[in-house]
């Protein structure tokens, strides 16, 4: 059982583990024209449930640094459930329990001990409505770099404005940092959304849907800063938008009924998938 | 819930008609007033009715003032007041075409108490006069343990209160450090746990009170010090008493006559005994 | 007109109706207190009540300051106030953010259980139980005082404080926190930086509904603060608020006379005192929508 404390780790979760040392199967590589990738995160043999019903069934996938890796499925496939595995945001859920390995930087982040607060400065995360705090421009940008101990006015004003202009939003926003962030429209506090999240300087960026909500202007903006951002961070999204993951990702994921399906370049997922489920689903003969 | 609402809402509206109304005037004698004569009056409503069972008889409290006020405005057939009626009282009374009629119903002694632990055990007039003006603030200075005085009155809107000003303070303020209780109990629980307070209660409480407060002997100038009991409150000896007083707007008629007939009866002031007060006969 | 607009008509003016009574209510309470009031002004004058003195009664002279009564309800208010809200607000917190389904069970019935107690009970419990406590505690002379008046009324105003406070800080929306804790915030940084900030007009109007019930409390500061008309602020010496003193004082006073009639004032005053928090206390609300906070 998981308690909803963030830094206790299910004990349950341990005894399996010691359990069921499955042969360690090494996940499937990611090669990208020929080559290997490095691979950031390794996902293996990964259970997850809500109270007694299971969510994901043993998903193994590795997503290599630096690429936008997409993950598409019809709704309810896990893939949302996936990407909060990925930086523990499950745990905030009463009685979920999680089993398999999910290997970041080297470290199993459900080792007991875990600093979820280390893990979570490293995984960023963008949430499918955007959710800025209701505070100033600045001050929500701000809040990550303030929450870790950043104090110096200037160094904050620094973080604040590069922050924002990776972001693709300072032109739009620099005279109106002291405005609050709802007053923004719904394509800014997105991005601005971003902002904050790329302030405590993290390796990968989890995007839960962030554009599902957006009108296709401010859709296009967001898909655009993505682009950009692919050559500094490691970019995971969910979307249920399959020209979304076709335009921004360089690796695919189908999630159907909480397995993954398959996993691959997205180039190939989109015109020559191995598994028939995914041929169907993105021809959308289902979902 | 519904129900238990709309009872209440019934019960006010028949209140209100019966106060308003003069019809129901005739069945119910309607008394009204002070709060140190309400038991007493509730006692005697009580064995009034058991013997003229047709009768009714409301004794509602809410203070003297109130009591007259209900008398002027016909919402009440008598007053009950624990201070005499005042000329502005009267003269309106007076303007509405009616003699104010007072009758003195039974008499109360005023206690003055301190705490048991207080070496002190008499006081003549003056000098309680100067310890609740505010003159005196030391115990010392009568005696007593080095010790400032803490004083507790009644509320200024209690007939005691007036009372006591007039009889003992002789018209002048008093302290204004004094605290004011809203009533006689309150005033025995505070003396009976603060080591040097001082402040005064009805004779009924004084009885009730036992030894968790001194009821101090009172004297006059150079007189006898008198404890405070019915004896002494009888025979007027005891210097700080008063009469408790029941009026009527014009002489009383009918049922109104009967009831203060009955106060006034050897049944009725035996009952004024019962109840701690003291008989006027 | 069919029939369809006539019974439009009617169910209109049904509510316009119900809707004004509540403006004519005010209106007929703002007009009987000033009808009552005007025998005082009449016989001496607006400038007795600012007398620093309130002697009512008296065969020297009778005095009718309000202000050692109104600094009594100030001072009495106001402690009060500082008292119930770290308490108010953290017990919101608590029960809203930090207690288990469990807890929250038990706590809450005894919140609302402390709501319910009768005033009458409270000065009761107040004047044997606390004001001992209290002499003691501080080596006073007598128990009976502004502090203790203030403690009982912080009890009263605690459980409205958490009750509502518990509502403005549920309402935050859940992706609130989650962002927050995505960007690596533990729990209770996360309830002080974004929770409470973003519930903070909810409680602000909980702590001011409070102070609302506060000022207005009658049997409590009549039972346990001595009501000696001081004109103090020390929370240690005896104060008479202004509601304390209507209620002692009107079922006695001779009708028609300067102190009745005085007593209405008092009522003025209190009327107006409640008015002009009511005023800030929307215009605080009004300020913090405006301007966002960080």
């Amino acid at each position: 059982m998981v308690t909803s404390s963030l830094q206790s780790r299910p004990a349950k979760v341990k005894k399996r583990m010691a359990q069921d040392r499955q042969p360690e199967e090494p996940p499937k590589t990611v090669v990208k024209d020929g080559k290997m990738e490095n691979e950031i995160i390794q996902v293996k043999h990964l259970n997850f449930y809500y109270g007694p019903s299971q969510a994901l069934f043993d998903v193994s996938m590795s997503i290599p640094e630096k690429r936008v890796t997409a993950l598409i499925g019809p709704s309810g496939c896990g893939k949302s459930t996936f990407i909060r595995v990925l930086n523990r945001m499950n745990d905030i859920i009463d009685n979920t329990r999680v089993e398999g390995k999910i290997i970041i930087n080297g470290k199993d982040i459900y080792q007991p001990g875990t600093d979820v607060v280390t893990l979570r400065k490293n995984v960023g995360m963008v949430f499918q409505k955007s959710n800025p705090f209701p505070k100033s421009v600045y001050d929500n940008v701000a809040y990550g770099p303030r929450l870790h101990g950043l104090k110096d006015r200037r160094k904050l004003d620094e973080v604040v404005h590069r922050s924002l202009e990776r972001s693709a939003l300072w032109s739009e926003v620099k005279d109106r940092l002291s405005d609050s962030a709802m007053d923004l429209s719904g394509g800014q506090q997105q991005r601005l959304c971003v902002a904050r999240a790329l302030a405590v300087n993290p390796n990968i960026l989890l995007m839960d849907e962030p554009a599902s909500a957006l009108d296709p202007r401010s859709t296009t903006k967001i898909e655009d800063l993505i682009g950009e951002l692919r050559a500094e961070y490691t970019i995971v999204i969910v979307t249920h938008n399959m020209q979304q993951a076709a335009r921004v990702s360089d690796y695919t994921g189908f999630f159907y009924e909480g397995r993954l399906i398959e996993f691959n370049e997205t180039r190939k997922i989109f015109t020559n998938p191995d598994h028939k489920q995914t041929e169907d689903y993105i021809t959308g003969r289902f979902g | 819930m519904k129900k238990s609402l709309i009872t209440i809402v019934g019960a006010a509206c028949l209140t209100a008609v019966m106060g308003l109304s003069p019809v129901f005037a005739g069945d119910t004698l309607q008394v009204k007033g002070s709060d140190t004569l309400v038991h007493l009056s509730s006692s005697w409503a009580e064995k009034f009715m058991e013997k003229k069972p047709a009768s009714e008889v409301a004794i509602t409290g809410g203070g003297s003032g109130t009591g007259i006020s209900a008398l002027l405005n016909g919402t009440a057939d008598l007053a009950n007041a624990s201070r005499k009626m005042k000329d502005l009282e009267k003269d309106k009374i007076k303007s509405q075409g009616f003699e104010p009629v007072e009758f003195i119903v039974a008499k109360d002694g005023i206690g003055v108490i301190v705490h048991p632990s207080n070496p002190i055990n008499q006081l003549n007039m003056n000098q309680i006069k100067q310890i609740f003006t505010g003159q005196v603030n030391n115990w010392k200075k009568y005696g007593g343990p080095k010790a400032k005085i803490l004083l507790y009155t009644r509320d200024s809107s209690s007939g005691t209160f007036a009372f006591f000003q007039k009889r003992v303070l002789k018209e002048k303020d008093y302290s204004v450090r004094a605290r004011r209780l809203a009533s006689n109990s309150a005033i025995v629980e505070s003396v009976s746990k603060d080591v040097n307070a001082i402040g005064y209660v009805g004779l009924g409480y004084v009885a009730e009170a036992g030894d968790r407060v001194k009821a101090l002997k009172v004297r006059e100038g150079d007189g006898p010090a008198v404890s405070p009991t019915q004896e002494t409150v009888k025979n007027d000896t005891y210097p700080i008493s008063r009469g408790l007083q029941v009026y009527s707007k014009g002489q009383p008629k009918g049922l109104a006559k009967e009831f203060v007939d009955y106060m006034l009866s050897a049944e009725g002031q035996q009952i004024v005994n019962d109840r701690g007060f003291v008989a006027v006969q | 007109m069919t029939k369809k607009q006539l019974s439009d008509l009617v169910v209109k003016y049904l509510f316009q109706i119900a809707a004004s009574m509540t403006v004519l209510i005010v209106a007929l309470i703002f007009l009987f207190l000033f009808k009552e009031s005007i025998p005082f002004v009449r016989d001496l004058g607006l400038g007795a009540l600012f007398d620093v003195r309130w002697e009512p009664v008296s065969y020297v002279k009778e005095r009718f300051g309000i202000y050692p009564l109104f600094l009594g309800s100030l001072s009495v208010t106001f402690l009060a106030t500082i008292i119930a809200i770290p308490f108010g607000v953290i017990g919101a917190v608590y029960i809203s953010e930090i207690a288990t389904p469990l807890e929250r069970e038990i706590f809450k019935p005894f919140v609302e259980l402390l709501a319910g107690i009768p005033s009458v009970v409270l000065g009761f419990f107040g004047m044997v139980v606390l004001a001992p406590i209290v002499k003691a505690v501080f080596h006073l002379s007598s128990g009976l005082n502004a502090l203790t008046g203030a403690l009982l009324l912080a009890l009263m105003a605690i459980p409205t404080i958490i009750s509502i406070s518990e509502d403005a800080l549920k309402s935050v929306p859940m992706s609130y926190k989650q962002a927050s804790l995505a960007l690596g915030a533990n729990k209770l940084e996360t309830i002080w930086r974004v929770t409470v900030p973003a519930a903070l007009s909810g409680i602000i109007a909980a702590i001011m509904l409070g102070m609302g019930r506060v000022i207005g409390e009658t049997m409590t500061v009549l039972m346990v603060t001595g009501n000696a008309p001081i004109p103090t602020l020390n929370p240690f010496e005896s104060v008479r608020t202004m509601t304390a003193t209507i209620a002692a004082e009107m079922g006695e006073v001779a009708f028609g006379s300067v102190h009745y009639s005085s007593l209405f004032w008092v009522g003025i005053i209190l009327l107006i005192a409640t008015f002009i928090l009511n005023m800030i206390a929307q215009r605080v609300l009004k300020n913090y929508k405006r301007r966002p906070h960080g």
